[in-house]
């Protein structure tokens, strides 16, 4: 049961995403605000601290693809962003304190890392013109802020079921 | 860490970003065709995804209905006013049909650009990372779905559609900043000014309206329509309504600034035009791209 679980959160967050993805852009004061929904990066970069880094980079191989093919039909942008995310965050987190706090706010910042990477490539090959300072303002600020929502909300369940899952193949491999 | 850049995975590491590259720049240079397996993956994952949306949709939906119930009594005021100027508008409206339908009769054309049969579908997801302006919907090609046809909401016009499954396909918004993206486009009071529909200002969160011939004269507040000399569109689908002429960057022709009448933040139910007098590849299509260049000589 707790098996499947782990795999059947992130297909449950890649669908949500999308549907998140409808209400967005936000209007404030005639200005658009745009809140990207990150929620199985997060998912991911929490499997990879709390669980195990090659599956959740094996995770990020197989959602980015889908992500790619279904949505933005460039392929190998997300099918490497996920998986260098999660191998970044297995890396830290051996130097850092596993408290649910400070993977929040590692989490949170990582996706402040992907918005950048997307920021960049985008702009490099000219599918989009956008300068830092409104990225920074209209897409950044925004799509953090919304995620740091998510995350308080469901951060704390991530690392429960996640611990749960890990120790119960911990007591697996010592039978 | 110097153990993480041992040979073996520092070797591995190069190859993955050879290969990626080689994958971006491939997939880039054919955007609005899927092959098998993308077109089987699309179409898989839009399954699921309607599972999902449509139950969303039905939720928000309802909210919606709660909301408008509220507005009930602001709404029914507003509409008994304009309700008398209805009544003459109809009956005017139903006197032109006529006329013009017995019009046609006697000089017995029966196609007609305006015509189109409607394709309902419902939006299942926007490309969520927003970059680029994408929806989602789920009627593909077995539903009679082709590439750049018009899709619009009951506003108005919101973009066309850039590639198709069997079972889904991908609708780039007005609001793209896609530069090979136009519509070709008229204001039609008093005088048919055709234009192009070339680009979108960002900051405005406007259409621009190009290549309008600077004889005629345009207005503020006059509404564009689609004119369907592009080839694919439908005649006469609603786009917005200027708000702003300057000269363009030559001082040969005008432009116009175009406030789109459909909102393109919260989009569910979409309605695909399919017209039914023959398409052409015009410039609603793909055709402002290819090389014009070629074959020049040919007629001399």
């Amino acid at each position: 049961m707790m098996r499947f679980l782990v795999i059947a959160i992130s297909v449950l967050l890649f669908y949500l995403e999308p549907i998140f993805g409808l209400f967005s852009p936000i209007e404030l004061n005639n200005d658009f605000y745009v809140l990207v929904p990150r929620f199985l990066i997060i998912y991911l970069v929490f499997v990879a601290i709390y669980y195990d880094r090659k599956r959740a980079m094996l995770y990020g191989l197989f959602f980015g693809l889908l992500y790619d093919v279904f949505f933005i039909d460039i392929i190998g942008l997300y099918s490497f962003i996920y998986p260098l995310i999660c191998l970044v965050a297995s890396f830290i987190v051996k130097y850092i304190y596993q408290h649910l706090v400070v993977s929040t706010i590692l989490a949170l910042f990582l996706v402040a890392g992907v918005e950048l990477l997307l920021f960049l490539f985008y702009t490099t090959i000219g599918l989009k013109t956008m300068t830092f300072t409104y990225f920074y303002q209209h897409n950044l600020i925004p799509t953090m802020l919304a995620n740091a929502v998510f995350l308080f909300m469901f951060g704390w369940a991530f690392k429960y079921i996640l611990l749960n899952r890990f120790n119960q193949k911990a007591l697996l491999l010592q039978k | 860490m110097p153990q993480f850049f041992s040979n073996k995975r520092l070797i591995f590491l190069l190859v993955g970003m050879i290969f990626l590259v080689a994958l971006i720049s491939f997939s880039l240079r054919d955007r609005n065709h899927a092959s098998l397996p993308e077109q089987v993956i699309k179409d898989v994952v839009g399954f699921g995804q309607s599972m999902f949306s449509k139950p969303t949709q039905y939720i928000t939906g309802a909210f919606d209905n709660v909301e408008s119930l509220l507005n009930t009594y602001e709404e029914n005021k507003r509409l008994k006013v304009r309700l008398e100027d209805y009544v003459t508008l109809q009956a005017s409206v139903n006197d032109l049909r006529l006329e013009n339908d017995e019009l046609r009769k006697i000089v017995d054309k029966k196609e007609d650009l305006r015509a189109y049969n409607p394709i309902q579908s419902t939006v299942i997801a926007r490309n969520p990372d927003q970059w680029e302006e994408k929806i989602i919907i789920d009627k593909g090609e077995i539903h009679g779905v082709l590439v750049n046809m018009a899709v619009m909401t009951s506003q108005g016009l919101i973009g066309k559609v850039t590639l198709t499954t069997p079972y889904t396909s991908t609708v780039e918004l007005l609001s793209t900043q896609n530069p090979n993206y136009r519509v070709s486009a008229v204001i039609a009071e008093g005088q048919e000014v055709f234009g192009l529909i070339e680009g979108y200002d960002e900051k405005r969160k406007e259409l621009i309206l190009k290549r309008i011939d600077s004889e005629y004269e345009v207005k503020v507040g006059q509404k564009v329509t689609t004119s369907g000399l592009g080839g694919i569109f439908p005649k006469g689908i609603l786009i917005g309504e200027v708000t702003e002429v300057t000269t363009d960057d030559y001082g040969l022709t005008k432009l116009a600034y175009i406030k789109p009448a459909a909102s393109f933040s919260i989009l569910d139910h979409v309605i695909i035009s399919k017209r039914t007098i023959t398409s052409v590849d015009g410039t609603d299509g793909e055709n402002t791209e290819a090389d014009l260049t070629e074959g020049v000589g040919d007629g001399s």
